[in-house]
């Protein structure tokens, strides 16, 4: 038998909600089954009933989603006060056991809005026919019983504080069950108060979320081919799993001063000993013995804005040099010797992460990543078009910057044949594929510094970059 | 969690929480990398430790981690790589039962044995893969790559 239970979730990231409360109730084996209605899975509003077999999962919910920020059992729902009572007295089955001898509290708030203090005393007072017996307790009640007013987004109007009370577009009522729980890491992983961190370092809410795309639990192996800073590490790290990362570059994953900056900030979080190891490598030149090692692989990928793809390499190549090799120039970062690159471009990259995911992930394994875009060019297209057999998206979601954005891609591997590792080779690249599809995300970065002006500049400004 | 304490008593957690870090490479990672220079694709694992300083550091035992792992251990590989580094507690052959005693073992040479500094070398071509504060280089220099 279903339940109905009301979430009530932080307005931010709408397009991460879902996809997170997918991701969380696979984690556990569960079904949720989501409202039929559009209007009331409306991901611009902040309730949304969603019924589950049992309340264990609620909570489940609400411990690891990072969105949610409440969990009630639903009792009723209406456009007023009137309808609202109507309603949870039909409810009365699944409330009359509180009634004897439960101590209770009473939660009345409101979105896009603040009620004045003497209103909410008459909210309490219009549910007395409920006749609860118990005592009243303000600290630590057995009960508390919840009601949310939803008042339209006022956003940008000027206007006293309590104007318009009562004018909500709708008002909800359940048993709190639970405050959400992981909402809080969004604060204890705040970059800024991070022992380490740089200019690539993700922000905690995305790490989060990120982490929670992965299925990251106790006994997975998770890698970050990217790994930067670390900031996608701590957080899917914090979650129970082993962690690996590698980066081009050891100065990101070292700092300035000892121990290496990632082992710092991951002591802080206390998940220094589920950082596997930390590598120095071009992801495009690896060193990984075999595939399928991996639970998830979870990734900001370089997009050339502020830390630019790179791989080993000269971008023109020079011919066969003549007489000894180079030497070993050590260098002040106790780098011994430091290669040249050449720049990545993205679509390119995307389509490379793609099956370096498919040989290194497990079967059912998930790759999450992501994905910057031009918000007006963007097409679904672009996404479907850099799979490959045995990949199947999961989750695409948007965070939007205006012009541009980026997606976070969730693939799950879902074959178990096997592949060999990809090539990494720029021949197969979709520049100099006239037939394949040329997707938005094609030369992010000359399109980001033109500030995405559509014109055919790319070309000339790539020419005078060299 | 320690840190979370207070703001005050923070420095002084912090340091002593550094005493006992670095960064690593187990064991485990040491077996499933190989040389991948340009040509070298025999005999290119498993790498060769060289100067090694190691340190032991605990690590949360989880078997179904262990259980689900071992099929992709080279086994001849770790066994060697341990014995290298002066741990001999693991059979020359895996044995068939995954008993807890075993697991136990396993888990404390893939994950607890550290090596902080040296380097891997390759059997083939000797490439040196320099480790330094537990973090191996394994990039390849430009006459080396595909
Ligand atoms: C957007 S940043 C990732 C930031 C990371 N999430 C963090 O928290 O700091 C991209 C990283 O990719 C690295 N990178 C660029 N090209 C690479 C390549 N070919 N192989 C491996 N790493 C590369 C850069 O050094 C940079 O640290
Ligand atoms: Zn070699």
């Amino acid at each position: 038998m279903l339940t109905q239970y009301l979430f009530v979730f932080a307005q931010v990231h709408d397009e991460f909600r879902v996809p997170e409360l997918l991701s969380i109730s696979e984690l556990y084996g569960f079904e949720i089954k989501f409202p039929e209605n559009p209007e009331d899975k409306d991901t611009s509003r902040p309730f949304m009933i969603l019924e589950l077999e049992s309340e264990e999962h609620a909570r489940l919910l609400a411990s690891r989603c990072i969105l949610i920020k409440y969990v009630c059992e639903f009792y009723a729902r209406g456009k007023s006060y009137d309808e609202i009572h109507e309603r949870n007295r039909l409810r009365k089955p699944q409330w009359e056991k509180y009634i004897e001898d439960t101590s209770f509290k009473f939660l009345v708030t409101a979105f896009n809005h603040t009620i004045p203090q003497w209103r909410q005393k008459d909210v309490v007072e219009s549910f007395s026919y409920m006749d609860f017996r118990g005592k009243i307790d303000m600290k630590n009640p057995d009960i508390t019983l919840a009601c949310f007013e939803e008042y339209p987004d006022k956003h940008g109007t000027t206007r006293e504080k309590t104007e318009g009370d009562g004018e909500f577009d709708e008002v909800w009522f359940g048993r709190l069950i639970e405050v959400g729980l992981a909402r809080p890491l969004v604060k204890k992983f705040d970059v800024k108060k991070r022992v380490y961190f740089g200019n690539t370092s993700m922000e905690a809410e995305m790490s989060l979320l990120m982490a929670n795309q992965t299925l990251a639990s106790p006994g997975k192996l998770v890698y970050d081919p990217f790994v930067g800073t670390g900031s996608i590490a701590y957080t899917t790290a914090h979650f129970g799993a082993f962690v690996f990362g590698s980066d081009i570059d050891g100065r990101q994953i070292r700092g300035k001063v000892k121990p290496p900056g990632i082992i710092r900030a991951a002591a802080q979080y206390g998940v220094a000993n589920r950082i596997m190891d930390l590598c120095t490598f071009d992801v495009t030149q690896n060193p990984w013995r075999c595939g399928e090692l991996f639970d998830a692989i979870v990734t900001d990928p370089p997009y050339g804005v502020r830390a630019g793809a790179k791989r080993l390499g000269r971008k023109n190549k020079r011919p066969p040099r003549e007489g000894p090799l180079p030497v070993h120039v050590e260098r002040p970062d106790d780098q011994p010797y430091v290669p040249p690159t050449k720049p990545y471009e993205l679509s390119e990259l995307a389509r490379d992460l793609v099956l370096l995911a498919r040989y290194m992930l497990k079967p059912r394994g998930r790759l999450v990543f992501f994905l910057p875009t031009v918000t007006e060019e963007y097409e679904e297209l672009d996404v479907q078009a850099m799979l490959c057999e045995g990949m199947e998206i999961v989750a695409n979601s948007l965070q939007n910057f205006g012009s541009w954005g980026r997606r976070l891609i969730t693939i799950r591997k879902t074959t178990t044949k096997k592949f060999s590792p990809p090539t990494f080779d720029p021949a197969h690249a979709v520049t100099d594929n006239v037939d394949a599809h040329v997707p938005a995300h094609k030369d992010f970065r000359e399109k980001y510094f033109q500030g995405f002006k559509k014109n055919d500049a790319i070309a000339d400004s790539e020419a005078r970059e060299d | 969690m320690l840190l979370e304490a207070c703001s005050l008593c923070y420095s002084v957690l912090y340091s002593s929480i550094l005493a006992v870090l670095a960064g690593m490479v187990r064991l485990i990672t040491h077996n499933l990398l190989a040389c991948h220079a340009k040509g070298c694709t025999s005999n290119n694992f498993p790498l060769q430790f060289q100067d090694a300083a190691i340190e032991l550091r605990d690590a949360e035992f989880n078997a179904d981690f262990l259980r689900g792992f071992l099929p992709r251990i080279e086994w001849p590989a770790l066994v060697g790589a341990a014995r290298q580094l002066g741990d001999a507690s693991l059979p020359a052959e895996q044995p068939e039962m995954l008993d807890d005693e075993f697991l136990q073992k396993l888990h404390h040479v893939l994950l607890e044995i550290h090596v902080e500094e040296g380097a891997m070398v390759c059997p083939n071509c000797k490439h040196v893969y320099p480790i330094s504060n537990g973090i191996p280089n394994m990039l390849l220099a430009e006459h080396e790559i595909g």
